[in-house]
Order: structure tokens, then C-alpha cells, then sequence
């Protein structure tokens, strides 16, 4: 089976885990994986548990939020660049609203309250 | 609660009880209401006929979180709208406790080469507050750095400052307005707008406070106050982005710059893309582990202002521990680094402290030098000629005199036609095109191109929640009308606009908001007059702003944006005329 490769960027605390290549306060890793891999995959190859991460790329494109991760079978392809963040980052509503989301994502906010209208979707999502 | 009007062509003060119609307003409703009413539609913006008006916030100089802020408003000479340019101090707070709801600078000294000073005191005989005037002279040319401290020798510790730096002298479109910040250093800044240049053009330097002996803000209900107040702080305590050693006191609001870089949409190298391979040596992340080596412990962020429990303000330092630059914004950040190729952080935060000490709003004085970048005047990356540039706008040399006009000046002067800016204000930190939200609101701010316009509230407030598809454009425009009234209200309450973070999450603590106001005005508001208050301050802008002779059809993104596909996701900006019209037509 061929082999993808794939540009990881870890932030902030999650840079622990850029197996040697760490450069203070992020670390860029390039990680080898089966063709087929996902989401999921690259988080084990990294020995990152999923809780840890909150706001993740893929291409640019947001996969996940602090509390909604339905990236975790998301597919990915040779040359991606994937990019994890650690828990204590942010992404207002207002400087995120219209920006690309992969269609999983999508389709978790529009059928989420508020269409996806939030800043954490964890443990305040009750409250909102 | 008193109105003061200091007239600068005859040096004299008149301190008037406030008038009833302004009773329930506050911060930005103050300021644009009195502008809207007072100041000629199509005067000069540097003119005898514009007036500067500094108003504090409903909550301001209360134990309400996080609300030390005042609102500065004018006739504005980078946009020729109105303007309401935001800030947090202690100044703030102080105006507040001297029951001033209302500073009316009018008129225009006599150029003779001197510059005045106001210090108000609390007149305890009087019970009022009563203005008297300084010489100012000496100050005028010179460092706020090297200001600020004579100032404090000469009026005491226990001082709040605001004023204008050369910036504001020499008149320029990208002079702010300085205040203190607790460590008694001039960063703070109601940046945008150039009002620093209106307050200098009225022969104004230094408006200096002295707070003792004054009454502080009275609350007419009490329980009701004290019940909104703690919500608000249980809100602010717990949600993950403003909460102690949450995301903004421990990686300031540059944590943003690694989040839009992924996005694809941290504007760089004047706009030409949405990803700069520097980013990660310059965020918030790359702040907190550069201070941490470098001072051998871990630094979280300070209150910019009295009553703040966000802190998100961070400080940089220099190798050997000592002080480089306080605060480094995320705007700053990507104005002076990713969007002129820059990526050394200890030359953005020097160019920061150059921006503070000479009066200079730290956005537009970036988005300017990046244009000019562009033009060949300097490379992209030439971090120590941007310095020069920047001593430049304090020499007032002719280079420097074209870059001090903006963003859209500058590229006027160098033939430019990739210039981002929006009603003659320099564009923000995010970019349109990867993050078309932010673009309806940068088009149809009444403020130009303003990244703190539309901040985010829970839709079912804004009367929008289920009717509109937010992926949609006429979805996208409903919210960013939605959010451009909340942001309205939040600036009139007198809190910081970083409350919104939490109270979109967490609704008992916009409730708090509410009954905060309702409890020092004695008002019955609910969550739901948040938007009506709000768009009641819009419209009242929009009104100036039409009559200054900017109408819809300054509602618009600039034309390279609607053909040039931006990298990595190489789109254009592709929202409609009509969506944009419909935000203030709908209103």
C-alpha cells in the first residue's frame, strides 16, 4: 500500500509531541502514513489523545472546535497540511463567519444550536 | 451627572448639568449622539467647527468587570465620517468618578506655536467638577515616553493622562489618542480614526484628571447592580477564552495570528496572500515562550485598565530581561510584521513602542507601510527600514508626512491600486476574502474598515436565530447587521467588547450586562433592547456619515478584492452589492 505525507503543525503546548522537531512554541512534523489514513490516524501516529487538541485545519480548512471534532474519519491526502491547536486558543465567531470548513464540520454546525453561532461547543454549550 | 464643554478659542469652560436626553446614554451612544447633533456634516475634520467628545460607558468607574473604558468620537480626517474610537484606562474610569458623562472639546485655539493642557479636578466646595487650563508648550515635539513622566512630576501620582503625541500635532490621518496605562506608560489608545489629530488641531496636548476627593458613579439599584455584576464576573471567570490563564491572559490576543495564518487568512505582505511563513516566530504562543526564556519564568498578561479580570495585555522583553514593548496586540502584530514580511519579534514590538511614542495608531501605520513596501519604497521583510519609515511620521519629513495621511493617502501618492482600506481606513488583521463575515462588516461599518464593528452575540437576541442561513450571503450580511448593533450597545455600556466572547456562551452573563446598566440607570432593559439601543447609535451614524457624503456607495470592498484570488484558497470576495446594501437598509 502507498504511503502519504503529510505537513503536521503542532501549537502552543501540543508541540510535546512533534517527535524531536519542536521549536519552542510550536513544532512542524512531517508524518508518513498509509494511504487512507484519517484524522483519527494521524492523532494516534502522533500519540496525541483527541481531547487535547481544540481548533484543527485541514488545508486550511477548519475541521474541528474545542468540544466538536467530527474530523476524526475525515480522509486525508498526500501533501495536506494538518494543523492542531492546544485547548487555550480562540477563534471568535466574527473573525471565522463565512471562512472554509471541510463538509463534516459544516453539516455538525448547521444541525448544532445557533447553526454553530458559538466560541466553544463544550462544556457551555448548554448554557448558550 | 455633569456635560462639560471646554471652548478652545477663548480658553474657557462651562460645566452644565446633563442634559435629560442624554441620561440613559453612554460611551459610543454618547459620543455619536452629540456629534450627529453638534458638528457639521461637511466641516473640516481639523477645522474650529468639529468637536471632540470624550464619553465614559453606562458601567464605567463601577466594580462592573472589565469596564474602564471611554469612548472618543469626532468628525473623523482618515474616513470624513463619524468616528468612535474605543479605549481602556484608568482616565476612563476617572472621568467616570468626577460624574463627568459627557467632554465637549469645541473650538480651535489660536496657532501661535502653543499647545494647552486641561487638568480637571474634583471642586468639593462646588460639588462639581471645574476645569482649569495649563501651558502645554513644553511637551509639544517631544517622546510621549519622555512626556508622560513630567507630566506625572508635575501633577502628582494619582493622575490619569490622555492626549496627542507628534502624530496628532503634525495632523495626520494615523494619529490616536494616548492614555496611561497602570505602569503609568502611554500605550493605551483610542487608535483609530486619526482623533489624535483633531484633539492636536484644537491646540489641545494633555487632558489630565485628578480624581480625589470626587463622588464616583452613582447606581440607582443597588441589588439589582450587584446582581448583573456578578454574573458578568462568573461568566468572565469561567469561559475558556477570558478566564484566568484562559486563552487571552496567557497568550494576548496575538494568539490570533498562528489561528488566521492556518485559515489562510492573516492578510500578508500587503494582501497579496492569506499565509505567511513567519507567522508561528511572531504569535501569541511564540510571545509567552520568548518571555518565558528570556525572564526564566512564565508571564501572564496584565489589566490594561483598573477593574480588568480578563488581562489580556502581554509585554514583550528584550534578551536580558528588560522591557521591550508593552502591549503587542494582534493587530499590531500582524500590521508592523505579517503584512510587511516582517517576522522578528523584538523589531515589531520596537516598532509598537515608536508607534505609542509618537502618537501613531499602530493599524494603520502598517497597513501604510505595507502599501508602500509594495510601492518599492522599502523590500517586504526590510524590518529596520520600516523602522526608519516610522521615524520618518515622527520627523514630519515629507515621506513622512504622506505615510502619517493612511493607508488610502499613501497609495494615492504612490500610484498604488492594491490599497485595503475601506472609507479611507486601513484594513485589519483578517482577511475578506478567506473570512467574507468580516468583509460585509469592514464594507458597511459606519467606522470604515473596523475590525471591532461586529462582534459576535447570541442570534436569538439579535432577533435572527432559525430565519437566516449563516453560510448564505444575505445570512451573512442578517448577522454581521445583527452584530454591528450589539457592538453598538457593548461600546454605549462601557465594557470592554472582549466581554462578548464569554456572554455569547454563556447567557447569564449578557443578562448581567443588562442589569448592570438597568442598575446605575434605573432603566428596565432587557436582553432584547440590546439591539434596538444599538441600532439607535447606527442609525444615528449613519445619518452623519450619509449627510458627510458617505452613502451606500462607500459600502464597498476594494475592486482588487473582487478579482484577485488570494492564496492558499485563492478566492475573491464575492458577496453582492445587494447583500451589502441590505445591512443598513434592513436596519
Amino acid at each position: 500500500m502507498s504511503e502519504i505525507v503529510v505537513d503536521v503543525w503542532l501549537y502552543g503546548g501540543l508541540s510535546k509531541y512533534g517527535r524531536g522537531a519542536e521549536q519552542g512554541s510550536f513544532a512542524n512534523v512531517e508524518a508518513r502514513l498509509r494511504e487512507g489514513s484519517t484524522i483519527g490516524d494521524l492523532l494516534a501516529f502522533l500519540k496525541i489523545p483527541s481531547w487535547e487538541r481544540g481548533i484543527t485545519f485541514i488545508d486550511g480548512q477548519l475541521s474541528a472546535m474545542p468540544g466538536l471534532q467530527p474530523d476524526m474519519d475525515h480522509i486525508l491526502s498526500d501533501g495536506d497540511r494538518a494543523a492542531f491547536f492546544h485547548l487555550n486558543s480562540m477563534w471568535p465567531f466574527q473573525y471565522r463567519h463565512g471562512a472554509a470548513m471541510i463538509r463534516e464540520l459544516a453539516e455538525a454546525m448547521q444541525a448544532g444550536k445557533d447553526r454553530g453561532l458559538h466560541h466553544s461547543y463544550g462544556e457551555h454549550e448548554s448554557n448558550a | 451627572m455633569w456635560l462639560i464643554r471646554v471652548n478652545m478659542n477663548d480658553l474657557t469652560s462651562r460645566v452644565e448639568p446633563l442634559p435629560d436626553a442624554y441620561k440613559h446614554l453612554g460611551g459610543r451612544g454618547m459620543t455619536s449622539t452629540i456629534v450627529a447633533k453638534e458638528v457639521p456634516p461637511l466641516c473640516h475634520p481639523l477645522g474650529p467647527n468639529n468637536k471632540l467628545v470624550f464619553a465614559p460607558g453606562i458601567v464605567t468607574g463601577t466594580p462592573a468587570p472589565t469596564s474602564a473604558r471611554v469612548s472618543a468620537g469626532a468628525k473623523s480626517p482618515l474616513t470624513g465620517g463619524i468616528k468612535e474610537s474605543n479605549g481602556g484606562s484608568s482616565w476612563a474610569a476617572d472621568l467616570a468618578d468626577m460624574q463627568v458623562r459627557a467632554l465637549v472639546v469645541e473650538g480651535q485655539a489660536k496657532k501661535n506655536g502653543k499647545f494647552r493642557g486641561l487638568h480637571l479636578v474634583w471642586d468639593a466646595a462646588a460639588g462639581q467638577p471645574k476645569v482649569e487650563f495649563f501651558d502645554a508648550s513644553e511637551h509639544a515635539g517631544k517622546d510621549l515616553f519622555e512626556a508622560f513622566p513630567k507630566i506625572y512630576a508635575k501633577f502628582g501620582d494619582k493622575i490619569s493622562i490622555s492626549g496627542c503625541g507628534i502624530a496628532g500635532e503634525y495632523g495626520y490621518g494615523n494619529a490616536g489618542i494616548v492614555y496611561n496605562d497602570p505602569a503609568k506608560r502611554p500605550t493605551r489608545y483610542s487608535g483609530r480614526g486619526g482623533l489624535g489629530s483633531v484633539m492636536g488641531s484644537k491646540g489641545l496636548k494633555f487632558i489630565v484628571l485628578s480624581r480625589e476627593g470626587s463622588p464616583g458613579v452613582p447606581i440607582t439599584d443597588e441589588a439589582l447592580f450587584d446582581q448583573g455584576r456578578k454574573k458578568m464576573i462568573d461568566a468572565l471567570r469561567t469561559h475558556a477564552v477570558t478566564k484566568p490563564k484562559g486563552a487571552l491572559n496567557t497568550y494576548g490576543t496575538a494568539v490570533l495570528i498562528n489561528i488566521l495564518n492556518e485559515a489562510g487568512g492573516l492578510p500578508t505582505r500587503n494582501f497579496s496572500s492569506g499565509r505567511f511563513e513567519g507567522a508561528a516566530k511572531t504569535a501569541g504562543e511564540a510571545i509567552f515562550e520568548g518571555n518565558k526564556q528570556r525572564l526564566g519564568k512564565e508571564l501572564y498578561n496584565h489589566a490594561c485598565s483598573p477593574g480588568c479580570i480578563i488581562q489580556c495585555s502581554n509585554t514583550w522583553h528584550n534578551p536580558d530581561g528588560t522591557e521591550a514593548a508593552s502591549c503587542v496586540e494582534y493587530e499590531s502584530d500582524w500590521a508592523l510584521g505579517a503584512n510587511c514580511g516582517i517576522d522578528s519579534l523584538d523589531d515589531i514590538a520596537t516598532m509598537v513602542k515608536l508607534c505609542n511614542g509618537y502618537g501613531l495608531d499602530t493599524i494603520e501605520t502598517g497597513a501604510t507601510i505595507g502599501v508602500v513596501m509594495e510601492a518599492g519604497v522599502i523590500p517586504f521583510g526590510d524590518s529596520q527600514g520600516a523602522i526608519n519609515l516610522i521615524h520618518e511620521m515622527g520627523k514630519g519629513t515629507p515621506l513622512g508626512r504622506i505615510l502619517g495621511g493612511g493607508t488610502a493617502f499613501a497609495g494615492k501618492a504612490y500610484g498604488m491600486t492594491r490599497v485595503p482600506a475601506v472609507k479611507g481606513q486601513g484594513m485589519p488583521a483578517y482577511e475578506p476574502r478567506a473570512v467574507k463575515g468580516i468583509g460585509i462588516t469592514y464594507a458597511t461599518s459606519t467606522m470604515g474598515a473596523d475590525h471591532t464593528a461586529g462582534y459576535t452575540i447570541a442570534p436569538e437576541i439579535l432577533g435572527v436565530s432559525g430565519k437566516q442561513d449563516p453560510l448564505t450571503p444575505e445570512g451573512k450580511a442578517a448577522l454581521s447587521r445583527g452584530f454591528q448593533a450589539a457592538t453598538a450597545f457593548i461600546d454605549t455600556s462601557g465594557h470592554c467588547l472582549f466581554i462578548a466572547f464569554a456572554v455569547l456562551d454563556i447567557a447569564s452573563g449578557l443578562e448581567g450586562m443588562v442589569e448592570e446598566c438597568n442598575g446605575v440607570l434605573g432603566t428596565q432593559w432587557t436582553t432584547a433592547d440590546i439591539g434596538r439601543v444599538g441600532a439607535d447609535v447606527l442609525q444615528t451614524e449613519r445619518a452623519f456619515n450619509e449627510a458627510a457624503g458617505l452613502g451606500k456607495e462607500t459600502d464597498r470592498i476594494p475592486e482588487f478584492m473582487l478579482t484577485e484570488p488570494l492564496p492558499p484558497h485563492n478566492q475573491v470576495f464575492d458577496v453582492s452589492d445587494e447583500a451589502l446594501d441590505s445591512v443598513y437598509a434592513e436596519l
